[in-house]
C-alpha cells in the first residue's frame, strides 16, 4: 500500500479524535459528567443494596448482570464458533493430514515438575480470587483467567492429544457452558423470589442467600472461564 | 498546561493509531489481528482514564476512605477484555481455517488465489 496515503487515513482518524479529546475533563477531575451520575450513587449505595463491597463486582453482578449474561453468552458462543471452524466435520475443516507442529518435543522435566509444584498453589489462588470476589479485589473472569492459565500448563504436561483429553469431552462440554448456566439458574431463582430476572432479594434476613447467588454466579463464571480458555487452546494447537 | 493534563487521552490516540497503522499497512491476517488488539487496548486505557477520581481509591469499600474512583468504565472494560479474548480467538480460528484453504495468510496472494482484483 502506499506510503502517503496510510499516513493521510492515519492523520484524518487522528485529527478528530485529539479536537475531540481536547474538550474532554481532566482524567481524575471529581466533578466530570462521568462521575457525578450514575456512578456517584453505585459510590454511594452500592454496598448498601448489593452486599458487595466491591463495587466494580456490584455494578457487574447485580445493577448491570444482564449486560455480564450477555457477556458470557458472546464468549461462550466465541467458543462454540472456534469449535465448529476447526472441526474436521465440517467441509473443507480441518485436514487430518495437516502439516502442523505433529506431537513436538517432550517438555522439560524441569519445566513439568515446577508445573507440578506450582499447580495447588495457582488453583488456590484462583479459587480465593472467585469466592472472594465480591469483597476484595477480583471476581469470576479474573479468577477463572488464572485457573484457565492452569489449565493449559496442565494440559502442557498432562496432555495426551485428542484421543485422550484431560476431561471426558460430554462433561467439559457442561463445564463450558457453566457461565451461561449458572446466569439462568439465580436469574430464574431471582425471578421466582421478587418478580425480575436476576432480581436479588433486598431483605435484610435473605441476604445470606443474596450473597450465595452472588457466589454462584462468580463461580460459573469461573469454571465456565477457565473452561472456555482451555477449550480456545486445544481447539488452536492444532495437533 | 491543557495539552500536558490530557496525556492519557492523547497516549491512548497514538496507540490507536499505531493500532490502525499496522491495521491498514500490512497484509499478513495474523499482523492485522495484532493491530486490531492493539487499538482495541488504546481504547480500554481511554476508559480508564476516565474512571480515575484525583486521591480516590480502588472502588472497593474501606473503612475510613471517603473518595473512590468511579467503577463503571471498570466493569465496561471488564467486559470489553473479554469480549476482544473471544473474538480475537474467533480472528485466529478463522486465520488458521484460511491458512488451510489458501496455504497463506497474506492477503494479496489470497486475492490473487481467488483473482478478486
Amino acid at each position: 500500500m502506499k506510503k502517503p496515503l496510510v499516513a493521510v487515513t492515519l492523520a484524518a482518524a487522528a485529527v478528530p479524535m485529539l479536537i475531540g479529546v481536547a474538550a474532554l475533563p481532566r482524567p481524575g477531575d471529581p466533578t466530570a459528567p462521568a462521575h457525578t451520575h450514575v456512578a456517584a450513587h453505585y459510590i454511594e449505595a452500592g454496598a448498601r443494596e448489593t452486599g458487595a463491597d466491591n463495587r466494580v463486582t456490584a455494578v457487574l453482578l447485580n445493577y448491570r448482570a444482564f449486560d455480564t449474561f450477555g457477556e458470557v453468552l458472546v464468549i461462550f458462543a466465541a467458543l462454540a464458533a472456534v469449535i465448529a471452524v476447526r472441526s474436521p466435520a465440517t467441509p473443507g475443516g480441518r485436514a487430518d493430514d495437516m502439516p502442523g507442529p505433529g506431537p513436538g518435543l517432550p517438555i522439560s522435566p524441569v519445566v513439568a515438575f515446577i508445573i507440578r509444584l506450582t499447580a495447588p498453589f495457582i488453583a488456590l489462588f484462583g479459587a480465593f480470587v472467585i469466592f472472594r470476589g465480591h469483597v476484595s479485589p477480583g471476581g469470576g473472569f479474573q479468577g477463572g483467567v488464572i485457573l484457565g492459565a492452569l489449565l493449559v500448563l496442565l494440559s502442557l504436561v498432562l496432555g495426551r492429544g485428542a484421543e485422550r483429553p484431560l476431561l471426558a469431552v460430554p462433561l467439559a462440554r457442561w463445564l463450558q457452558a457453566a457461565a451461561p448456566l449458572a446466569f439462568t439458574g439465580v436469574g430464574l431463582l431471582g425471578l421466582a423470589l421478587t418478580g425480575a430476572l436476576l432480581g436479588y432479594p433486598a431483605e435484610p434476613e435473605r441476604h445470606a442467600l443474596r450473597e450465595l447467588m452472588m457466589i454462584t454466579l462468580d463461580v460459573g463464571i469461573g469454571i465456565g472461564g477457565a473452561m472456555i480458555i482451555l477449550g480456545l487452546f486445544l481447539e488452536m494447537r492444532g495437533d | 498546561m491543557r495539552f500536558s493534563q490530557l496525556y492519557n487521552y492523547e497516549i491512548a490516540i497514538f496507540l490507536s493509531m499505531i493500532g490502525f497503522y499496522v491495521l491498514v499497512s500490512r497484509g499478513n491476517l495474523v499482523k492485522k489481528v495484532a493491530g486490531l488488539s492493539m487499538f482495541q487496548t488504546s481504547v480500554f486505557i481511554l476508559y480508564i482514564s476516565m474512571g480515575v477520581v484525583q486521591d480516590g481509591t480502588v472502588p472497593i469499600l474501606v473503612d475510613g476512605v471517603r473518595v473512590y474512583s468511579n467503577p463503571l468504565p471498570h466493569v465496561l472494560i471488564l467486559t470489553a477484555i473479554v469480549v476482544g479474548v473471544a473474538t480475537t480467538a474467533v480472528a485466529l480460528a478463522l486465520i488458521i481455517r484460511i491458512k488451510e484453504a489458501y496455504d497463506t495468510v497474506e492477503e494479496d496472494e489470497i486475492h490473487e488465489q481467488d483473482r478478486s482484483f
